[in-house]
């Protein structure tokens, strides 16, 4: 995989502008960065076009905004990047779901 | 997204519910092969140090932990970076101290340490502090947020040659029992320009 | 030059103006213009010291008015044009051509290229280059020309003429004033010199704000009466 950034992703702009602070991306939680690795990952190896995952994250925003929802920018992505999956038929949301149980109740315990 | 939470007998700190199903997907998407989280990795290292002035930072942050290596650093900064593997500059970094604070700018267009702290900020090639860091550096530094009393004083570097101009900040107070990689962390761009003080942990978090 | 371009010290510019949240490129041909230069001079076809002196050529409102990027991109047509690599017409043909939705240009790829670019931004600009042995020591007192040169010179106009003491003795240098004009890569010694700012802004100055410049050898005339040998 290519380890040089696109620029298409680096350069979002407007409300769908990564997240800096004095040029550096900012990242407040681990799982942030996770996310954006595997969103920017799965692009990179052309599960999906940038430009769609971009539209879904334009499109969640605007939903937050308009329902005057205090979600975090990367809250907001993580909602885009699994609707962008279900879209794709890549991932279920119940095996999600459940997925997320598991790791909760500590029946999974893997960290990234 | 789920509503339901089942606390499990792990005394833990608590993880956020996003945490959770971030971890969650990863491990889905690595169960189906979509992603490797080697490849997760490598994405957000190359963002991070690409957009980021990281590289600086590292040599900052070496500096702080490492008596020798700072003396290095002062007497010849190209060779000392190369040491942590960055090159393309030749490159002198100029200490802040207690008596001292410098302050980089490049007056005749905006020559800029570019390998250590990325392309430079629309404000530092702008003609206002062109103009004025040279000129009343103390007003600038005010607008900045620094506030340095008279004593202090400042050394303007105007970057007019090959040579680029890197600004070792002081490390702040209380920070003694950081590890290197997280001392890094609280180094700024700005800092590394001079337009800035790297502020203790507890401040810089918000 | 006594150019637009050379304002430390001038006044009326106003604050400095940050932006919360910068992206790189403020839009995509920014980001195509710095990897047209950077190929530019990948090559070879323009020297930094030529690309510099061609952006303060730029007439000073023109200047003023630019951007960052847009003063890049008036540097990259008027170079390519004076190397005679197009013409101005040739370009404006292009452009009524891909304003009609025609592009003739095809794609290629050239790794070769590519890795001369991306060595660029990884190795040291060969700009220490072997040169005289240097005039000036460590601690010498200097005078600074109050030359007004015509062409290209990393001298400011703020510091001209002023006195200066040399607090480090860099190497030998490409020399930008006959490299800019294509006059090959004569070296001579670049010294780092402290100003003291009462000296060069008068009694407005900042107490304790002396400004260093590096200058070359050929910008310098020594400022103390002559020493015995040391």
């Amino acid at each position: 995989m290519d380890a040089v950034p696109n620029r298409e992703i680096a350069d979002m702009k407007g409300a769908a502008a990564l997240p800096r602070k004095n040029g550096e991306l900012v990242f407040d939680e681990a799982w942030q960065g996770r996310i954006f690795g595997m969103t920017v990952a799965m692009s990179h190896d052309a599960c999906f076009a940038w430009r769609d995952f971009q539209s879904h994250l334009i499109d969640e925003i605007g939903h937050a905004e308009r329902g005057g929802e205090s979600t975090s920018y990367y809250e907001r992505w993580l909602h885009a990047f699994e609707q962008l999956l279900a879209d794709k038929g890549l991932l279920d949301a119940g095996a999600l779901d459940e997925r997320t149980r598991e790791f909760e109740s500590g029946r999974r315990d893997d960290v990234f | 997204m789920s509503g339901t939470h089942e606390h499990g007998h792990h005394h833990r700190e608590p993880e956020s519910v996003l945490s959770l199903r971030v971890r969650a997907l990863e491990s889905l998407l690595v169960e189906k092969k979509l992603v490797s989280s080697e490849a997760v990795d490598r994405v957000v290292a190359a963002y991070e140090q690409d957009i980021g002035p990281h590289n600086g930072a590292k040599v900052v942050a070496r500096a702080w932990i490492d008596p020798a290596y700072r003396a290095r650093l002062l007497a010849d900064g190209t060779a000392a970076i190369e040491e942590l593997g960055f090159g393309g500059v030749d490159l002198q970094v100029v200490e802040n101290t207690p008596g001292v604070h410098n302050l980089v700018v490049c007056t005749l267009c905006s020559c800029y340490p570019h390998a250590l702290i990325g392309l430079p900020p629309v404000w530092y090639k702008s003609f206002e502090y062109r103009s004025r860091a040279v000129r009343e550096p103390r007003v600038v530094l005010r607008e900045f947020g620094v506030d340095l009393p008279e004593t202090t004083e400042i050394r303007i570097w105007d970057s007019s040659a090959e040579l680029r101009y890197l600004v070792l900040p002081e490390r702040p107070a209380g920070t003694e029992r950081l590890a290197e990689a997280e001392l890094a962390k609280l180094v700024t761009r700005d800092a590394m320009i001079g337009v800035a003080v790297v502020k203790p942990p507890a401040a810089a978090a918000r | 030059m006594n150019g637009i371009h050379d304002m430390g010290g001038m006044h009326g510019f106003g604050r400095v103006e940050r932006e919360e949240n910068e992206p790189i490129f403020h839009a995509r041909w920014e980001g195509r213009v710095l990897g047209i230069s950077r190929a530019c001079s990948a090559q070879g076809i323009f020297n930094i010291d030529e690309s510099r002196h061609a952006i303060e050529r730029m007439a000073p409102v023109d200047y003023l008015s630019a951007s960052y990027y847009e003063r890049w991109l008036d540097r990259n047509v008027r170079l390519l044009v004076e190397k005679g690599v197009i013409t101005r017409e040739e370009l404006e043909r292009r452009m009524a051509q891909l304003a009609d939705g025609k592009d003739p240009a095809t794609p290629h790829s050239d790794p070769k290229l590519l890795d001369r670019m991306l060595r660029v931004t990884r190795e040291r600009t060969p700009y220490r280059q072997p040169g005289p042995a240097p005039r000036f020591a460590l601690g010498d007192r200097v005078l600074t020309r109050h030359d007004a040169p015509i062409g290209h010179t990393r001298l400011p106009r703020y510091a001209r003429g002023k006195p200066g003491v040399i607090v480090r003795v860099h190497g030998t240098f490409i020399f930008p004033d006959t490299h800019a004009h294509g006059q090959g890569e004569q070296s001579h010694a670049l010294y780092s010199v402290r100003f003291d700012a009462a000296l060069l802004w008068g009694e407005s100055a900042e107490p304790r704000a002396p400004v260093h410049i590096d200058l070359w050898e050929r910008y310098l005339l020594p400022n103390a009466p002559a020493r015995s040998t040391r």
